[in-house]
């Protein structure tokens, strides 16, 4: 059926056919001729994939790994003492390098695997033997905004695609009234800005629409009309009108498509605040999910995870959380450590866990990818005396869901924690790895730009098999 | 010769677009003589050259294929991969067309295959003697034969179309025609009165008349400046985290705009951004007389800034790194920065070239350069002149008192001068002298500015009131006449390789800083050593500990002035200078362990006086004659009453605004960093010269220290192949939509071929004849009968040529971001014509966060400004540019994305901005006497389309007016006065396609 036709059937105009869309007859935007297919259509992906979704927990600022999920005793022994006479320092953002810090927290094993996990996630420790915990994460910058595009888009500098991008690019969407790529502004946008979510030199179609919490979730989706008749009435008339010119041009994919974008935009007006809606909910989830916590920052993140669960159920391909503004900032702890990790491990601990519960619950932990990780790990020597630097050469990132071997621990770093020496991983394996996940090779996944088949993974990149099942 | 190149050319295109169709390719459809550049290239381009190309480091079995002599090469075992004129002995055509796949490439990892009529081109090209031919955009143009009498661009458009079959479309209505024009060239509506000259009137003389009309419009320029914006990465702000000021890049898009109205030739606005300020001969600002040349080198600061980095080397080669991408790609449309870490896979572009690059752009520097106004400079050089002819009467009435003393002095030139001696003392003996400026002299620095033009004007008159203090003693001073004087010392570049440095310099707000690797954000957490602020008014010892920074490169910066360094606001690190900023330097010394002591004064033997008062006067004083006078000064044997000097010094220049822009400072050649890594430099440097392949000889560039103007007269040559093609391309694309060649930005081998490759090369040439004048070439363009054709597909297109390649109609394209805001602030009346200035701030949604967030938001409507005066701070952009594919700024983006998102419906539906137009508009419409509803639709459409509405079109507004007014109580009598009813009515046009769109 062509797109006439259809509205022909209809006869009610535009109103009909976007409540034919929420009904969830075919999608519309079906292109006459030589159009492309519309940007977020599902394609196929490159063999059978593993996992249909992903939901990355973006930990901004830089979790120290050594207090999370990679003990090191020697740290305790040896606490006080001059790292310099210890190992090589690497300069470091603000070079006020103090002593050996022994981590503040204790660790203790988890589940039938015997992850050790420190005291800051006690709720994620609770699902370790759904996790697998990369120990040897390496990155390739030791500065906020050049590590955050870097883990974004696999490159340091501003402009290129995000991994939610090229992903969409790749895949399309399984829904049509939604936005492929969506990120949760949990109240903090990361250094470098919302470059970090844009679709670089990929068209506008690709870009990650942010969420917010609160009355309007999305930019401009509350309609300017009190009523929905009022703005129906108003769609007629410039439906009606669009038409007319479309009779006068004769073939004109273009116009045709910006029509079909109406009605998609329409579509969204009513699918995303139905979306948001929490209060449909169960109590026994929202309470899974942290909502009923003391602490606000815990409640808006559990919010948070509760929409992103929300999301992939609704055919979502990628969705990112960023952090709670909490009190102490992002994980950024140049100085008081405890209190900044603390704060910031409570907002999403629970919240985190209940989400993997979740999913498990709904049999949605299958087709699920679950990435846990932010730009770079902490130095394993104070700042000043009670804080940590940035440190690039090791850091902890967990997966969880589709295809990933939960339980197991992979790579290793040195006996500070300061340097990963085993398996040592990159943010590009990372990438290979969640392509390979949702069925893509990323080698294959490219797009030309300045002369050159630019890929998410660069020059680099190679699967981690052994956190797969 | 060159009529059989293009006749070859053209049917080289005529086969590729019908190519395109989609029949399987028989023997039948290729080409009776196979072309390298347009058969032959792209398919080896595509499929080989990443392992048989010009890059060594991925060469496989030792075969390239780029270049003839190698490939027809006999290699090991006797074969060759080409045999000229026989296929079925070239390696080459065995292994694409074996049966084994193991055997047959390119290789299945590689994911590429060569299609069957890949196949047969490379199988007939082989058979046909397998000619070579440099690529095409490297051979030069040549003119074309145009029939006398016919319109060119017509001329070749309509020639190809014939030969494709196709008939070109009929003219377009006179309204869609202006429309067109308008937003083309202006990228606003045209007023309805232009709309009634031209239906009252719509023959060739008046369309000319309205074309000349709308290229002698301001809004040109905005228009024109706004896609020049595009190439090179144009932003406020640094992005990064914190998001940092460029200080002044407004003054840059002004100067675009200045430049695009004025029609200034397209070869001077280039050499004006490479080397504006070593230019000879400067363009001054019409009205306010500063110099605009050097303005243009601010496009060298765009790029991203970042906060600290760790090491300032790797970060300096990314900053290099996108200066070099940006500049290639805009002026030559070439991807050099893919030679970074090899020979370029496509082109044939070394890696040495990419690093002759780099050193020019390593050997220019950043500078704050002040906008000296002519009133400012008359007044400077008044004062000046008012300064030497007070040295003058004090040096004269010197003399008198001088010589009358009974000692008779012989002639001051032919007594042998006492020699110069200082006392010294340094504990390690290693103490390294970066510079001595105790004898006046610059001693091999780079000096700058107003402060020192014709300087050094060393040992001045130190006035107190009416008196003269003393002679400046050893220094050079920015205040030899006045502070406030823009001025910078600059040292020559130096590796660090001791702990400490050591100025000695007096002064007020004024800085001095140790500029490592040419990075200019110097501040805290990392780098807040290396810069301090001068506040003493007598000679003091700065030390800056610089051992963490040893065997960095580095240079020593003294400026009268200082950086802002508050945090968190708008306009931080901005560089000011005071009224009474000036600094004074002896010498600066660098070290280890204990501070060297350094007198100001020299030791030994006193010069006569009269002899010390008469080189003084003559200006060719040292210390020792100095410190005569001064200890004569002194002594009370001189006297000290300078009248007029309590006056002079009370004379205030006022204090110029800043930019940052570039100059020149030693010549720095840089080795070719092996894979791109900065750590890795290799040691033979590269000469400053052009690329390889555009010129053979690589002659040296010895006109400037960075080879920054010979760069820029060698791209701005009339005999660079790429320069006028590319620009000419862009115009084009921006006309209609689409360039000659498609990949604006890239006319490489990667790059597309070029549609019309004679129209191209008239185009080219044309632009030259025409002394390089954008407004004439746009002018033809915009004439031609190509342009104003209608945009409905002529019958038969559809199956011959889907994409319009040949352009048999007028493509309907998208109108861009800023086109569709200016358009809504234009039609809705309320457009604020204002011109240049301040950026208006951005307007701040609650989506927009972020550190370095401005801390206050801009108006929603942006003071109804044109978009090209709205802020762009690179980590908020504006959403609803960015919607409507707005380029980030970070690379040369010539080819605008056009997407369909649904983000663009719903801002034009929902946001509050496009609301709030409607609301205006609405309340303005109501004021207005139509006497029918349907006069007051007429008069909309006409604002909004520059159409009269169709009896359709009237029918539904009327109804929905109708219907709207029952809904809400409001009778029907009572439409023409309800604004809300209007606004609705209103809003809904600019949810019209047809008003985002050029029909």
């Amino acid at each position: 059926m062509t797109r006439r036709e259809m509205l022909a059937l209809c006869r009610n105009g535009f109103g009909g056919v976007a409540l034919m869309g929420l009904l969830g007859s075919a999608p519309f935007g079906r292109r006459l001729r030589a159009d492309p297919p519309a940007p977020l259509h599902p394609r196929a992906p490159h063999r059978v994939p593993k996992a249909r979704s992903v939901i990355f927990l973006y930990m901004d600022g830089g979790v120290s790994q050594v207090d999370s999920f990679d003990p090191k005793p020697r740290l305790a022994r040896e606490h006080g003492e001059d790292p310099h006479l210890k190992f090589a320092v690497d300069a470091t953002q603000f070079n006020s390098i103090g002593k050996i810090l022994k981590s503040p927290w204790d660790f203790r094993r988890y589940g039938e695997c015997g992850m050790e996990v420190s005291d800051l996630f006690p709720h994620i420790g609770s699902c370790a033997d759904d996790l697998a915990v990369i120990r040897s994460m390496v990155a390739d910058f030791p500065e906020h905004t050049n590590a955050n595009y870097f883990l974004h888009t696999g490159h340091g500098l501003q402009g290129r695609p995000s991994m939610g991008s090229w992903i969409t690019y790749g895949l399309g969407s399984d829904n049509q009234d939604l936005p492929g790529y969506v990120v949760l502004d949990g109240g903090l946008i990361p250094p470098g800005g919302l470059d970090n979510f844009n679709s670089g030199f990929l068209p506008a179609s690709y870009q990650g629409s942010i969420f917010r919490a609160g009355d309007v979730p999305l930019a401009n989706i509350d309609p300017l009309e009190p009523t929905t008749e009022l703005q129906q009435r108003k769609l007629n008339l410039i439906n009606q009108t669009d038409e007319t010119l479309l009779g006068r041009l004769g073939q004109a994919g273009q116009i045709e498509s910006a029509i079909a974008n109406y009605e998609l935009a329409s579509r969204m007006q009513t699918s995303v605040p139905e979306l948001t809606n929490l209060a449909t909910e169960s109590a026994a989830t929202r309470r899974l999910y942290g909502m009923d916590s003391d602490d606000t920052y815990t409640r808006g993140y559990g919010a948070q995870c509760l929409l992103a669960r929300r999301l992939v159920e609704r055919g979502v391909r990628f969705v990112e959380l960023t952090c709670p503004r909490v009190q102490a900032d992002r994980w950024d702890q140049h100085s008081r450590l405890i209190d900044g990790h603390t704060r910031n491990a409570h907002a999403v601990d629970q919240p985190i866990a209940g989400l993997l519960q979740d999913l498990k619950a709904r049999g949605m932990f299958e087709d699920t990818l679950v990435v846990w990780a932010g730009e770079f790990g902490r130095t394993p020597f104070a700042q000043g005396t009670d804080g940590r630097d940035h440190n690039p050469s090791a850091f902890s990132i967990w997966l969880a869901g589709a295809g990933i071997r939960g339980g197991t621990t992979y790579g290793a770093t040195d006996e500070y924690g300061y340097r990963a020496v085993e398996n040592v991983t990159t943010i590009h394996d990372l990438h290979a790895t969640m392509l390979h996940l949702l069925g893509m090779e990323h080698e294959r996944l490219t797009y030309r730009f300045s002369g050159r088949d630019i890929r998410l993974t660069d020059v680099g990149g190679r699967v981690i098999d052994a956190i797969l099942t | 010769m060159a009529c059989k190149v293009r006749l070859l050319l053209c049917c080289a295109v005529t086969v590729s677009v019908l190519a395109g169709c989609g029949t399987a390719p028989g023997a039948e459809d290729l080409p009776e003589v196979v072309d390298f550049n347009f058969h032959i290239r792209p398919i080896l381009s595509n499929s080989c050259f990443v392992c048989h190309g010009p890059d060594v480091s991925t060469r496989e079995a030792d075969l390239r294929l780029d270049d003839r002599s190698y490939a027809t090469a006999r290699r090991k075992g006797g074969a060759r991969a080409i045999v000229p004129g026989n296929p079925r002995r070239s390696l080459l055509i065995q292994r694409i067309s074996a049966k084994v796949v193991d055997q047959r490439m390119p290789p299945a990892t590689t994911n590429k295959v060569l299609t069957p009529r890949e196949v047969a081109l490379l199988r007939r090209w082989v058979r046909q003697g397998a000619p070579y031919k440099e690529h095409w955009a490297f051979i030069a143009p040549t003119m074309p034969e145009v029939p006398e009498g016919a319109g060119a661009i017509d001329y070749f458009v309509e020639d190809r179309l014939a030969r494709a079959g196709l008939s070109p479309a009929p003219e377009a209505a006179p309204e869609a025609l202006l429309r067109r024009a308008s937003y083309v060239l202006t990228g606003l509506p045209p007023e309805p009165e232009l709309v009634q000259t031209f239906l009252e009137d719509p023959g060739p003389a008046t369309y000319e008349r309205i074309v000349d009309t709308l290229l002698a419009s301001p809004h040109f320029g905005e228009r024109w400046a706004r896609h020049w914006m595009d190439l090179v990465r144009y932003a406020e702000s640094k992005g990064h985290e914190f998001d940092f000021t460029v200080q002044g890049a407004w003054r840059y898009r002004d100067y675009l705009i200045r430049a695009f109205n004025a029609d200034v030739p397209y070869d001077r606005f280039l050499k004006e951004h490479l080397a504006g300020d070593l230019l000879p001969s400067r363009r001054t600002h019409a009205e306010l007389g500063y110099d605009e040349s050097p303005v243009a080198t601010a496009y060298f600061t765009f790029g991203e800034g970042k906060h600290s980095p760790v090491d300032t080397r790797i970060d300096e080669a990314e900053r290099i790194d996108n200066i070099i991408d940006v500049t290639t790609k805009t002026f030559q449309g070439l991807t050099v920065a893919c030679a970074r870490c090899h020979d370029h896979k496509f082109d044939p572009i070394p890696t040495t070239d990419y690093y002759s690059l780099y050193g020019i752009v390593e050997s220019a520097r950043f500078t704050p350069r002040p906008l000296l106004t002519a009133r400012y400079r008359v007044r400077a050089d008044s004062v000046a002149e008012e300064f030497l002819s007070l040295r003058q009467q004090l040096g004269d009435q010197w003399r008198r008192v001088a010589t009358r003393t009974p000692v008779v002095v012989a002639s001051a030139t032919t007594t042998p001068r006492p020699s110069v001696a200082w006392h010294w003392a340094d504990s390690t003996g290693e103490a390294l002298m970066l510079g001595d400026f105790r004898m006046g002299s610059y001693d091999g620095w780079y000096a700058e500015g107003p402060a020192f033009e014709g300087g050094p004007h060393a040992f001045a008159p130190v006035y107190d009131g009416e008196r003269v203090d003393r002679i400046a003693a050893g220094v050079v001073s920015s205040r030899a006449r006045l502070p406030g004087v823009p001025g910078a010392l600059r040292s020559p570049g130096f590796t660090i390789d001791h702990d400490s440095i050591m100025v000695m310099a007096a002064g007020r707000k004024a800085v001095i800083r140790i500029v490592l690797n040419s990075f200019q954000l110097i501040r805290a957490p990392i780098h807040g050593g290396l810069d301090r602020e001068i506040s003493t008014s007598e000679l003091t010892t700065y030390v800056f500990d610089v051992a963490m920074w040893k065997g960095t490169k580095a240079y020593v910066e003294l400026l009268a002035g200082t950086y802002d360094k508050q945090q968190y606001v708008t306009e931080q690190h901005a560089f000011r200078l005071a009224d009474s900023s000036y600094f004074e330097v002896a010498a600066v010394v660098a070290y280890d362990g204990q501070r060297p002591t350094l007198a100001i004064s020299p030791t030994g033997e006193a010069a006569p006086l009269a002899d010390a008062v008469t080189r003084w006067q003559r200006g060719s004083a040292g210390p020792v004659e100095v410190r005569a006078i001064n200890d004569a000064l002194r002594q009370g044997r001189l006297p000290r009453l300078a009248r007029g000097a309590a006056a002079l010094n009370q004379i205030r220049l006022g204090e110029p605004p800043f930019y940052i822009g570039m100059t020149d400072g030693d010549t720095v050649r840089s080795g070719v960093f092996f894979r791109g890594n900065a750590k890795m430099e290799e040691e033979t440097p590269v000469p400053h010269r052009f690329f390889t392949t555009l010129d053979p000889h690589l002659l040296p560039f010895t006109e400037s220290a960075s080879g920054r103007l010979d760069l820029a007269r060698a791209m701005a040559s009339a005999d660079n192949p790429l320069t006028a093609r590319v620009m000419v391309n862009r115009l084009w694309h921006h006309t209609f939509g689409r360039g000659i060649v498609a990949t604006v930005d890239n006319f490489g081998a990667q790059g597309a071929l070029p549609t019309h490759p004679e129209l191209l090369d008239y185009l080219a040439l044309r632009f030259v004849e025409q002394g390089w004048s954008v407004k004439r070439l746009l002018k033809e363009m915009v004439l031609s009968r190509t342009f104003r054709r209608v945009t409905r597909m002529p019958d038969g297109v559809a199956d011959v040529d889907p994409q319009n390649l040949l352009l048999s109609h007028y493509p309907i394209r998208r109108l861009e971001a800023e086109a569709i805001r200016d358009g809504i602030l234009a039609v809705s009346q309320r457009l604020n014509r204002t011109m240049y200035g301040e950026p208006v701030p951005v307007h701040l949604t609650e989506f927009m966060k972020g550190r370095g967030r401005p801390q206050a938001s801009g108006p929603l409507d942006g003071e109804a400004r044109r978009s090209v005066y709205i802020a762009v701070r690179r980590n908020f952009l504006a959403p609803m540019m960015l919607a409507f594919d707005k380029p980030i700024p970070f690379s040369t983006f010539g080819n605008r994305n056009s997407s369909n998102v649904p983000a663009q419906s719903l801002t034009l539906l929902n946001d509050p901005f496009v609301a709030g137009e409607a609301e205006a508009w609405g309340q303005a419409l109501v004021e207005m006497p139509h006497p029918t509803i349907e006069a007051r639709i007429e008069h909309i459409f006409l604002r909004a389309m520059s159409r009269a509405p169709t009896h359709e079109e009237v029918e539904h507004g009327r109804n929905y007016l109708k219907s709207s007014a029952r809904e809400s109580g409001i009778p029907a009598g009572e439409i023409l006065r309800a604004p809300s009813l209007w606004a609705a009515y209103c809003h809904a046009v600019f949810n019209l396609k047809e008003f985002i769109y050029l029909i």
